[in-house]
């Protein structure tokens, strides 16, 4: 990512914040079908009853607290990575 | 880097862009894998508390770094096939993070 004029990364940022759209909608599909998946089983009735939604509520809260985590163990890595010589060399 | 224009012609400003779209996606996909790998394996679906209780941080954080030991290890691996089947480079470039 170096070596970019400021025309094109002015491109490359518009690229980005698309791409990150398409991430932030995938990661909500992702989590819709994951936490239905775990949380609701229960056909007896059309709405959703208690149990179910405080469910969905800390699956939500769970995924993103452990997506943050997971985060700072990437960014860590990252990090650790730059300071580092490539292996091999 | 040459100093009198000899070697590689400059890259043109479509393949400059493209090269950096290609290496965020690449951050992106890992981050997304390291992600459904490790919160499959940590996170049991039960959800009786809506945080990370403390086994299942220390799980997290084991697991990402075993996720990036996995994949170097690859990398490494792959790298030597490469060279042991005497492909010349511009094949994976993986080693270039």
């Amino acid at each position: 990512m170096d070596g970019l004029t400021p025309t094109e990364q002015r491109e490359f940022q518009s690229r980005m914040e698309r791409k990150q759209m398409k991430e932030f909608m995938g990661m909500f599909s992702n989590l819709v079908g994951h936490c239905f998946d775990s949380c609701i089983d229960d056909f007896t009735t059309k709405s959703l009853v208690q149990r179910e939604t405080g469910c969905v509520t800390r699956c939500v809260k769970k995924f993103m607290a452990g997506s943050e985590r997971i985060g700072q163990r990437f960014q860590e890595q990252q990090a650790q990575m730059m300071n580092q010589p490539p292996p091999g060399q | 880097m040459s100093m009198f224009g000899f070697g590689k012609p400059q890259p043109s400003s479509a393949e400059k862009i493209a090269a950096a779209e290609q290496e965020m996606d690449l951050f992106t996909d890992m981050f997304n894998k390291l992600q459904q790998a490790c919160m499959k394996k940590c996170v049991p679906k039960e959800y009786r508390e809506g945080e990370l209780n403390k086994g299942e941080g220390v799980c997290i954080d084991r697991c990402s770094s075993k996720f990036f030991d996995v994949q170097l290890k690859i990398s490494e691996l792959l790298q030597a096939e490469a060279a042991a089947k005497g492909a010349t480079g511009g094949g994976f470039g993986i080693g270039g993070m």
